[in-house]
Protein backbone atom coordinates (compact mmCIF):
# COMPACT_ATOMS: atom_id res chain seq x y z
CA UNK A 1 0.00 0.00 0.00
CA UNK A 2 1.16 3.05 -0.85
CA UNK A 3 1.15 6.21 1.34
CA UNK A 4 0.05 9.73 0.87
CA UNK A 5 2.34 11.67 2.69
CA UNK A 6 1.21 15.10 2.29
CA UNK A 7 -2.22 13.88 3.06
CA UNK A 8 -1.47 12.31 6.54
CA UNK A 9 0.80 15.29 7.30
CA UNK A 10 -2.25 17.72 6.52
CA UNK A 11 -4.91 15.40 8.15
CA UNK A 12 -2.97 14.73 11.38
CA UNK A 13 -2.09 18.42 11.67
CA UNK A 14 -5.45 20.15 11.00
CA UNK A 15 -6.56 17.47 13.84
CA UNK A 16 -4.09 18.83 16.30
CA UNK A 17 -4.00 22.29 15.62
CA UNK A 18 -0.56 22.37 14.09
CA UNK A 19 0.06 24.73 11.16
CA UNK A 20 3.35 23.55 9.21
CA UNK A 21 4.95 26.25 8.05
CA UNK A 22 5.67 25.67 3.88
CA UNK A 23 9.47 26.19 4.46
CA UNK A 24 9.46 23.34 7.50
CA UNK A 25 6.73 20.94 5.14
CA UNK A 26 9.48 19.01 3.46
CA UNK A 27 11.53 18.14 6.53
CA UNK A 28 8.65 17.30 7.67
CA UNK A 29 7.39 14.94 5.24
CA UNK A 30 10.91 13.76 5.09
CA UNK A 31 10.69 12.66 8.53
CA UNK A 32 7.21 11.17 8.04
CA UNK A 33 8.71 8.97 5.18
CA UNK A 34 11.59 8.05 7.40
CA UNK A 35 9.40 6.70 10.47
CA UNK A 36 7.23 5.41 8.32
CA UNK A 37 9.70 2.97 6.32
CA UNK A 38 11.30 1.96 10.02
CA UNK A 39 7.90 1.08 11.80
CA UNK A 40 7.03 -1.95 9.89
CA UNK A 41 9.54 -3.56 12.43
CA UNK A 42 7.55 -2.55 14.99
CA UNK A 43 4.46 -3.29 13.99
CA UNK A 44 5.03 -6.45 12.15
CA UNK A 45 6.75 -7.98 15.31
CA UNK A 46 4.28 -10.77 16.76
CA UNK A 47 3.30 -9.77 20.59
CA UNK A 48 0.51 -11.53 22.51
CA UNK A 49 -2.41 -10.05 24.99
CA UNK A 50 -0.03 -10.86 27.79
CA UNK A 51 2.95 -8.74 26.52
CA UNK A 52 1.92 -5.44 28.26
CA UNK A 53 3.42 -1.83 28.04
CA UNK A 54 6.77 -0.78 28.48
CA UNK A 55 5.38 2.12 30.22
CA UNK A 56 3.92 1.32 33.72
CA UNK A 57 1.58 3.27 35.56
CA UNK A 58 2.92 3.82 39.28
CA UNK A 59 -0.52 4.68 41.16
CA UNK A 60 -0.41 8.05 43.41
CA UNK A 61 -1.42 8.05 47.07
CA UNK A 62 -2.52 11.08 49.16
CA UNK A 63 0.49 11.10 51.16
CA UNK A 64 2.23 11.11 47.65
CA UNK A 65 1.20 14.70 47.04
CA UNK A 66 2.41 17.64 48.91
CA UNK A 67 0.23 20.11 50.21
CA UNK A 68 -1.37 22.14 47.24
CA UNK A 69 0.79 19.74 44.74
CA UNK A 70 -2.37 18.42 43.20
CA UNK A 71 -1.54 20.18 39.51
CA UNK B 1 43.99 21.07 48.23
CA UNK B 2 41.61 23.60 49.50
CA UNK B 3 37.99 23.68 48.14
CA UNK B 4 39.08 27.33 47.32
CA UNK B 5 42.09 26.83 45.11
CA UNK B 6 39.77 23.82 43.37
CA UNK B 7 37.04 26.17 42.23
CA UNK B 8 39.96 29.03 41.56
CA UNK B 9 41.30 26.04 39.32
CA UNK B 10 38.57 25.49 37.59
CA UNK B 11 37.92 28.37 37.13
CA UNK B 12 41.00 29.53 35.63
CA UNK B 13 40.79 26.73 33.37
CA UNK B 14 37.51 27.48 31.89
CA UNK B 15 38.92 30.86 31.09
CA UNK B 16 42.03 29.83 29.40
CA UNK B 17 39.86 27.55 27.27
CA UNK B 18 36.48 27.78 26.82
CA UNK B 19 36.63 30.28 23.93
CA UNK B 20 37.32 27.36 22.11
CA UNK B 21 35.51 24.44 23.54
CA UNK B 22 32.29 26.31 24.09
CA UNK B 23 30.98 23.86 27.05
CA UNK B 24 29.60 26.09 29.09
CA UNK B 25 26.53 28.46 28.83
CA UNK B 26 26.99 30.13 32.18
CA UNK B 27 29.75 30.13 34.47
CA UNK B 28 28.54 31.05 38.31
CA UNK B 29 31.93 32.23 39.87
CA UNK B 30 30.45 33.88 42.36
CA UNK B 31 28.31 31.22 44.02
CA UNK B 32 31.24 29.07 43.73
CA UNK B 33 33.72 30.77 45.52
CA UNK B 34 31.54 31.59 48.29
CA UNK B 35 30.75 27.79 48.62
CA UNK B 36 33.98 26.95 48.67
CA UNK B 37 34.52 29.29 51.28
CA UNK B 38 32.16 28.04 53.36
CA UNK B 39 33.51 24.39 53.14
CA UNK B 40 37.02 25.20 53.69
CA UNK B 41 35.62 27.67 56.81
CA UNK B 42 33.16 24.53 58.25
CA UNK B 43 36.12 22.22 57.82
CA UNK B 44 34.29 18.86 57.65
CA UNK B 45 35.37 15.89 55.68
CA UNK B 46 33.13 15.45 52.59
CA UNK B 47 33.44 12.42 50.27
CA UNK B 48 33.75 15.21 47.46
CA UNK B 49 36.18 17.66 49.23
CA UNK B 50 35.42 20.28 47.19
CA UNK B 51 35.48 18.70 44.02
CA UNK B 52 34.60 21.18 41.08
CA UNK B 53 31.60 20.45 39.13
CA UNK B 54 29.18 21.27 36.00
CA UNK B 55 25.70 20.32 34.95
CA UNK B 56 24.03 19.97 31.49
CA UNK B 57 21.83 23.21 31.02
CA UNK B 58 18.37 20.70 31.57
CA UNK B 59 19.19 20.80 35.43
CA UNK B 60 17.73 23.67 37.38
CA UNK B 61 20.52 25.97 38.92
CA UNK B 62 18.85 28.51 41.20
CA UNK B 63 18.29 31.89 40.08
CA UNK B 64 18.96 30.98 35.88
CA UNK B 65 16.09 29.66 33.43
CA UNK B 66 16.57 26.21 32.64
CA UNK B 67 17.57 26.53 29.13
CA UNK B 68 17.48 22.95 28.19
CA UNK B 69 19.47 23.96 24.93
CA UNK B 70 16.32 26.31 23.41
CA UNK B 71 15.94 29.59 22.47
CA UNK B 72 12.63 29.18 23.90
CA UNK B 73 13.20 28.74 27.45
CA UNK B 74 15.22 31.61 27.52
CA UNK B 75 12.11 33.17 28.69
CA UNK B 76 11.70 30.71 31.66
CA UNK B 77 11.30 32.00 34.91
CA UNK B 78 14.71 31.98 36.74
CA UNK B 79 14.64 28.20 38.34
CA UNK B 80 13.83 28.70 42.51
CA UNK B 81 16.37 26.16 43.52
CA UNK B 82 18.84 24.01 42.38
CA UNK B 83 18.15 20.20 40.73
CA UNK B 84 17.60 17.48 42.94
CA UNK B 85 21.65 15.86 41.62
CA UNK B 86 23.22 19.22 42.30
CA UNK B 87 22.27 19.41 45.99
CA UNK B 88 23.01 16.08 46.90
CA UNK B 89 26.52 16.80 45.27
CA UNK B 90 26.71 19.69 46.98
CA UNK B 91 25.44 17.95 50.13
CA UNK B 92 28.87 15.78 49.39
CA UNK B 93 31.38 18.71 49.19
CA UNK B 94 31.43 19.40 45.68
CA UNK B 95 30.74 23.12 44.09
CA UNK B 96 28.98 23.52 41.40
CA UNK B 97 30.50 26.38 38.99
CA UNK B 98 28.14 26.07 35.95
CA UNK B 99 26.12 25.09 33.51
CA UNK B 100 26.65 23.16 30.38
CA UNK B 101 26.03 23.04 26.47
CA UNK B 102 23.71 20.32 25.35
CA UNK B 103 21.62 20.19 21.82
CA UNK B 104 18.30 21.58 22.22
CA UNK B 105 15.83 19.93 24.06
CA UNK B 106 18.10 16.87 23.81
CA UNK B 107 17.34 15.73 20.63
CA UNK B 108 20.72 14.97 19.08
CA UNK B 109 23.70 13.70 19.24
CA UNK B 110 26.26 16.10 18.35
CA UNK B 111 25.77 19.24 20.34
CA UNK B 112 26.17 21.30 17.00
CA UNK B 113 23.38 24.19 18.89
CA UNK B 114 22.14 26.85 16.15
CA UNK B 115 21.51 29.19 18.84
CA UNK B 116 24.80 28.95 21.37
CA UNK B 117 27.20 27.29 19.17
CA UNK B 118 28.77 23.91 18.51
CA UNK B 119 30.89 22.22 21.62
CA UNK B 120 34.18 21.52 20.37
CA UNK B 121 36.02 18.48 20.53
CA UNK B 122 38.99 18.97 23.04
CA UNK B 123 41.06 16.39 21.61
CA UNK B 124 40.52 17.66 17.99
CA UNK B 125 38.46 21.09 18.09
CA UNK B 126 37.03 20.60 14.25
CA UNK B 127 35.25 17.77 15.36
CA UNK B 128 31.75 17.28 17.40
CA UNK B 129 32.17 16.38 20.90
CA UNK B 130 28.59 14.39 20.59
CA UNK B 131 25.51 14.99 22.38
CA UNK B 132 23.37 15.33 23.61
CA UNK B 133 25.33 15.64 26.76
CA UNK B 134 27.99 17.27 24.53
CA UNK B 135 29.15 19.94 26.81
CA UNK B 136 29.35 17.53 29.63
CA UNK B 137 32.03 15.42 28.41
CA UNK B 138 33.84 18.53 26.66
CA UNK B 139 34.34 20.18 30.25
CA UNK B 140 36.25 16.75 31.85
CA UNK B 141 37.86 16.62 28.26
CA UNK B 142 39.31 20.01 28.60
CA UNK B 143 40.22 19.54 32.25
CA UNK B 144 38.04 22.69 33.05
CA UNK B 145 36.09 20.14 35.91
CA UNK B 146 36.85 16.75 37.17
CA UNK B 147 32.92 16.03 36.83
CA UNK B 148 29.97 16.79 35.31
CA UNK B 149 26.05 15.93 35.07
CA UNK B 150 24.47 15.13 32.06
CA UNK B 151 21.18 12.99 30.58
CA UNK B 152 20.66 9.71 28.85
CA UNK B 153 17.01 9.30 27.14
CA UNK B 154 19.37 7.29 23.48
CA UNK B 155 22.60 7.24 24.08
CA UNK B 156 23.19 11.10 25.39
CA UNK B 157 25.76 10.37 27.98
CA UNK B 158 27.58 7.30 26.10
CA UNK B 159 27.93 8.88 22.67
CA UNK B 160 29.93 11.91 24.30
CA UNK B 161 31.79 10.07 26.92
CA UNK B 162 32.83 8.05 23.84
CA UNK B 163 33.99 10.58 21.44
CA UNK B 164 35.86 13.00 24.55
CA UNK B 165 37.50 10.29 25.80
CA UNK B 166 35.72 10.69 29.61
CA UNK B 167 33.95 8.16 31.84
CA UNK B 168 30.39 8.01 31.76
CA UNK B 169 27.77 6.35 34.16
CA UNK B 170 23.96 5.34 32.60
CA UNK B 171 22.69 4.00 35.91
CA UNK B 172 19.35 1.92 35.78
CA UNK B 173 16.53 3.40 34.74
CA UNK B 174 14.75 4.74 37.39
CA UNK B 175 17.80 4.92 40.14
CA UNK B 176 18.56 8.18 40.21
CA UNK B 177 16.08 11.02 41.17
CA UNK B 178 14.88 13.64 37.97
CA UNK B 179 13.41 16.24 39.52
CA UNK B 180 14.69 19.87 39.01
CA UNK B 181 15.34 18.70 35.45
CA UNK B 182 13.56 19.25 32.10
CA UNK B 183 12.56 16.43 30.69
CA UNK B 184 12.86 15.28 26.98
CA UNK B 185 11.43 11.64 27.01
CA UNK B 186 9.87 10.62 30.24
CA UNK B 187 9.88 6.87 29.31
CA UNK B 188 13.47 6.91 28.75
CA UNK B 189 15.24 9.75 30.40
CA UNK B 190 18.26 8.92 32.76
CA UNK B 191 20.65 11.40 34.61
CA UNK B 192 23.81 10.10 35.59
CA UNK B 193 27.88 11.94 35.76
CA UNK B 194 30.78 12.18 33.44
CA UNK B 195 33.96 11.89 35.52
CA UNK B 196 38.05 11.78 34.07
CA UNK B 197 38.39 8.17 36.74
CA UNK B 198 36.21 5.26 37.60
CA UNK B 199 36.67 6.36 41.00
CA UNK B 200 35.10 9.86 41.06
CA UNK B 201 32.22 8.51 38.88
CA UNK B 202 31.10 6.08 41.43
CA UNK B 203 31.68 8.46 44.28
CA UNK B 204 29.47 10.86 42.78
CA UNK B 205 26.90 7.91 41.87
CA UNK B 206 26.87 7.07 45.08
CA UNK B 207 26.06 10.73 46.69
CA UNK B 208 23.35 11.07 44.24
CA UNK B 209 21.03 7.69 45.23
CA UNK B 210 18.32 8.16 47.19
CA UNK B 211 14.49 8.39 46.75
CA UNK B 212 13.60 11.33 46.50
CA UNK B 213 9.76 12.36 47.20
CA UNK B 214 9.58 15.09 44.34
CA UNK B 215 10.01 12.59 41.48
CA UNK B 216 7.39 10.29 41.38
CA UNK B 217 8.93 8.43 38.38
CA UNK B 218 11.71 7.15 40.73
CA UNK B 219 12.20 3.46 41.37
CA UNK B 220 11.96 3.32 45.82
CA UNK B 221 15.48 1.48 45.44
CA UNK B 222 17.33 1.52 49.03
CA UNK B 223 20.98 3.52 48.63
CA UNK B 224 23.47 0.43 46.98
CA UNK B 225 26.61 2.03 47.55
CA UNK B 226 29.67 1.07 44.77
CA UNK B 227 33.28 2.81 46.00
CA UNK B 228 33.21 0.13 48.50
CA UNK B 229 32.97 -2.37 46.10
CA UNK B 230 34.84 -1.00 42.86
CA UNK B 231 38.47 -2.93 44.43
CA UNK B 232 36.69 -6.35 43.84
CA UNK B 233 37.86 -6.42 40.14
CA UNK B 234 36.18 -8.83 37.50
CA UNK B 235 37.43 -12.53 39.20
CA UNK B 236 34.36 -14.37 39.17
CA UNK B 237 32.11 -12.36 37.20
CA UNK B 238 31.34 -13.49 33.64
CA UNK B 239 31.46 -11.25 30.94
CA UNK B 240 30.55 -11.82 27.13
CA UNK B 241 30.77 -9.29 24.14
CA UNK B 242 27.29 -8.65 22.35
CA UNK B 243 27.43 -9.96 18.80
CA UNK B 244 24.95 -9.36 16.12
CA UNK B 245 23.68 -5.96 15.73
CA UNK B 246 26.04 -4.76 18.23
CA UNK B 247 29.09 -5.88 15.59
CA UNK B 248 27.57 -5.23 12.42
CA UNK B 249 26.59 -1.78 13.11
CA UNK B 250 30.59 -1.09 14.20
CA UNK B 251 33.50 0.25 12.25
CA UNK B 252 36.66 -0.85 12.99
CA UNK B 253 37.90 1.33 15.37
CA UNK B 254 34.96 0.18 17.46
CA UNK B 255 35.53 -3.52 17.05
CA UNK B 256 39.14 -3.35 17.87
CA UNK B 257 38.28 -1.46 20.99
CA UNK B 258 35.98 -3.70 22.45
CA UNK B 259 38.22 -7.00 21.64
CA UNK B 260 40.87 -5.41 23.55
CA UNK B 261 38.55 -4.96 26.74
CA UNK B 262 37.86 -8.57 26.01
CA UNK B 263 41.08 -9.68 26.00
CA UNK B 264 42.29 -7.70 28.92
CA UNK B 265 39.01 -9.22 30.50
CA UNK B 266 40.22 -13.19 29.07
CA UNK B 267 36.91 -13.71 27.53
CA UNK B 268 36.05 -14.91 23.78
CA UNK B 269 32.02 -15.59 25.00
CA UNK B 270 29.45 -13.83 22.73
CA UNK B 271 26.35 -13.13 23.47
CA UNK B 272 23.29 -12.62 21.08
CA UNK B 273 20.01 -10.52 22.05
CA UNK B 274 17.24 -10.98 19.96
CA UNK B 275 15.73 -8.74 17.79
CA UNK B 276 17.78 -5.72 18.42
CA UNK B 277 16.87 -3.64 15.46
CA UNK B 278 13.36 -3.74 16.50
CA UNK B 279 14.51 -2.51 20.07
CA UNK B 280 16.40 0.01 18.94
CA UNK B 281 13.60 1.17 16.20
CA UNK B 282 10.93 0.89 19.39
CA UNK B 283 13.08 3.44 21.06
CA UNK B 284 13.16 5.52 18.04
CA UNK B 285 9.54 5.94 17.64
CA UNK B 286 8.63 6.26 21.61
CA UNK B 287 11.07 9.13 21.34
CA UNK B 288 9.80 11.15 18.07
CA UNK B 289 5.85 10.80 19.46
CA UNK B 290 6.67 11.69 23.40
CA UNK B 291 9.49 14.09 22.68
CA UNK B 292 6.97 15.85 20.28
CA UNK B 293 4.08 15.85 22.38
CA UNK B 294 6.06 17.69 25.08
CA UNK B 295 6.62 20.44 22.97
CA UNK B 296 3.35 20.44 20.88
CA UNK B 297 2.25 23.50 22.30
CA UNK B 298 5.49 25.50 21.35
CA UNK B 299 5.60 24.00 17.77
CA UNK B 300 2.20 25.32 17.37
CA UNK B 301 2.86 29.01 18.66
CA UNK B 302 6.24 29.32 17.38
CA UNK B 303 7.71 26.28 15.46
CA UNK B 304 10.66 28.95 13.67
CA UNK B 305 12.13 29.00 16.94
CA UNK B 306 13.35 25.51 17.43
CA UNK B 307 17.06 23.93 16.65
CA UNK B 308 16.36 24.08 12.63
CA UNK B 309 18.09 20.49 12.97
CA UNK B 310 16.08 18.88 15.13
CA UNK B 311 12.58 20.87 14.50
CA UNK B 312 11.32 18.88 11.60
CA UNK B 313 11.89 15.66 13.34
CA UNK B 314 9.87 17.39 16.29
CA UNK B 315 6.56 18.22 14.00
CA UNK B 316 6.59 14.61 12.24
CA UNK B 317 6.64 12.58 15.89
CA UNK B 318 3.38 14.89 16.38
CA UNK B 319 1.78 13.22 13.82
CA UNK B 320 2.58 9.56 14.06
CA UNK B 321 -0.48 6.84 14.79
CA UNK B 322 -1.17 6.08 18.57
CA UNK B 323 -0.89 2.55 17.55
CA UNK B 324 2.45 2.74 16.95
CA UNK B 325 3.52 4.27 20.18
CA UNK B 326 1.91 1.19 22.12
CA UNK B 327 3.36 -1.39 20.00
CA UNK B 328 6.15 -0.25 20.74
CA UNK B 329 6.12 0.07 24.34
CA UNK B 330 4.99 -3.27 24.20
CA UNK B 331 8.18 -3.93 22.28
CA UNK B 332 10.12 -2.90 24.20
CA UNK B 333 8.67 -4.80 27.22
CA UNK B 334 9.23 -8.22 25.38
CA UNK B 335 13.04 -7.43 24.34
CA UNK B 336 13.57 -6.30 28.48
CA UNK B 337 12.12 -9.94 28.96
CA UNK B 338 14.12 -11.93 27.12
CA UNK B 339 17.56 -9.34 28.05
CA UNK B 340 16.77 -9.91 31.53
CA UNK B 341 16.75 -14.03 30.39
CA UNK B 342 20.25 -13.66 29.23
CA UNK B 343 21.88 -12.52 32.56
CA UNK B 344 21.09 -15.38 34.31
CA UNK B 345 24.30 -16.91 32.13
CA UNK B 346 26.74 -13.77 32.07
CA UNK B 347 27.09 -10.45 34.68
CA UNK B 348 28.52 -7.93 32.42
CA UNK B 349 28.32 -7.56 28.57
CA UNK B 350 30.16 -5.22 26.42
CA UNK B 351 30.02 -3.42 23.42
CA UNK B 352 30.44 -0.65 21.17
CA UNK B 353 29.44 2.97 22.13
CA UNK B 354 29.74 4.95 19.06
CA UNK B 355 30.16 3.14 15.51
CA UNK B 356 33.14 5.34 15.05
CA UNK B 357 35.51 7.95 16.70
CA UNK B 358 34.13 12.02 16.44
CA UNK B 359 33.36 13.23 12.46
CA UNK B 360 34.03 16.55 11.30
CA UNK B 361 31.46 19.16 12.69
CA UNK B 362 28.59 19.40 9.88
CA UNK B 363 29.05 15.76 8.67
CA UNK B 364 25.45 15.29 6.77
CA UNK B 365 27.03 11.12 6.02
CA UNK B 366 29.03 8.45 7.29
CA UNK B 367 30.06 5.09 6.14
CA UNK B 368 29.68 2.26 8.82
CA UNK B 369 30.09 -0.88 8.21
CA UNK B 370 29.87 -0.40 4.46
CA UNK B 371 26.30 1.53 4.58
CA UNK B 372 25.84 4.84 3.99
CA UNK B 373 24.67 6.51 6.65
CA UNK B 374 23.00 9.66 8.05
CA UNK B 375 25.57 10.69 10.42
CA UNK B 376 23.87 12.39 13.38
CA UNK B 377 21.06 9.78 14.14
CA UNK B 378 23.39 6.90 13.30
CA UNK B 379 25.85 8.04 16.40
CA UNK B 380 23.54 6.46 18.48
CA UNK B 381 22.74 3.08 16.79
CA UNK B 382 24.95 1.00 19.47
CA UNK B 383 23.40 2.54 22.69
CA UNK B 384 19.94 3.28 21.80
CA UNK B 385 18.96 -0.36 22.22
CA UNK B 386 20.49 -0.83 25.44
CA UNK B 387 18.72 2.35 27.28
CA UNK B 388 15.54 1.08 25.80
CA UNK B 389 15.50 -1.36 28.32
CA UNK B 390 17.51 0.85 30.91
CA UNK B 391 20.32 -1.22 31.87
CA UNK B 392 23.18 0.59 33.41
CA UNK B 393 26.31 1.12 31.82
CA UNK B 394 29.77 2.58 32.14
CA UNK B 395 31.09 4.29 28.70
CA UNK B 396 35.16 3.16 28.92
CA UNK B 397 37.38 5.62 26.73
CA UNK B 398 40.42 3.72 24.52
CA UNK B 399 42.74 5.16 22.26
CA UNK B 400 44.60 4.87 18.87
CA UNK B 401 42.33 2.27 17.42
CA UNK B 402 41.76 4.48 14.27
CA UNK B 403 43.96 4.34 12.20
CA UNK B 404 43.12 7.50 10.22
CA UNK B 405 42.95 9.29 13.48
CA UNK B 406 44.82 7.66 16.20
CA UNK B 407 44.60 10.86 18.52
CA UNK B 408 41.24 10.43 18.75
CA UNK B 409 39.40 8.37 22.15
CA UNK B 410 36.30 5.81 21.26
CA UNK B 411 34.32 4.63 23.47
CA UNK B 412 33.43 0.79 25.06
CA UNK B 413 30.28 0.41 26.96
CA UNK B 414 30.11 -1.77 29.94
CA UNK B 415 26.46 -2.97 30.49
CA UNK B 416 25.08 -4.57 33.54
CA UNK B 417 21.78 -5.89 34.94
CA UNK B 418 19.20 -3.77 35.99
CA UNK B 419 20.97 -2.03 39.28
CA UNK B 420 23.64 -4.22 39.05
CA UNK B 421 26.07 -0.67 38.76
CA UNK B 422 28.67 -2.41 40.78
CA UNK B 423 29.38 -4.86 38.48
CA UNK B 424 29.68 -2.25 35.61
CA UNK B 425 31.81 0.32 37.63
CA UNK B 426 33.62 -2.92 39.02
CA UNK B 427 34.75 -4.00 35.29
CA UNK B 428 35.41 -0.37 34.09
CA UNK B 429 37.69 -0.06 36.76
CA UNK B 430 39.43 -3.32 35.83
CA UNK B 431 39.69 -1.96 32.50
CA UNK B 432 41.43 1.14 33.64
CA UNK B 433 44.05 0.09 35.87
CA UNK B 434 44.81 -2.14 33.17
CA UNK B 435 46.32 0.99 31.04
CA UNK B 436 43.53 0.44 28.58
CA UNK B 437 40.70 3.11 29.38
CA UNK B 438 41.61 6.31 30.31
CA UNK B 439 40.81 9.82 30.26
CA UNK B 440 43.78 12.38 29.47
CA UNK B 441 42.92 16.19 29.49
CA UNK B 442 43.43 17.27 25.83
CA UNK B 443 46.37 18.96 25.33
CA UNK B 444 46.91 22.54 23.77
CA UNK B 445 43.81 24.50 24.37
Amino acid sequence: MSIDFESWADTQAALLGLPIAPEHRPGVLRYLQLVAGMAPRVMDFPLGPADESGNVFVPVAPEDVAEGGAT
Amino acid sequence: MTALNQVRAALARIEATDAKVNAFTAVLAERALARAQALDAAGQATPLAGMPFAVKNLFDLQGLPTLAGSKIEREAAPAARDAALVRRLEAAGAICVGALNMDEYAYGFTTENSQYGPTCNPHDLKRISGGSSGGSAAAVAAGQVPLTLGSDTNGSIRVPASLCGVFGLKPTFGRLPRSGTYPFVASLDHLGPFAGNVRDLALAYDAMQGVDADDPAQARRAVEPTVAHLGRGSDGLRIGVLGGWFQRMANAAALAAVQQCAQALGTDRIVEWPEVDRARTAAFMITNAEGAALHLADLKRRASDFEPLSRDRFIAGALLPAAWLVQAQRLRHWFARQVAASFRDVDVVLAPATPCTAPEIGTEWLEIAGQRMPARASMGLLTQPVSAIGLPVVSVPLWGLDAAQPHLPIGVQVIAAPWREDLALRVAQVLEHSGLARAPKAHGL
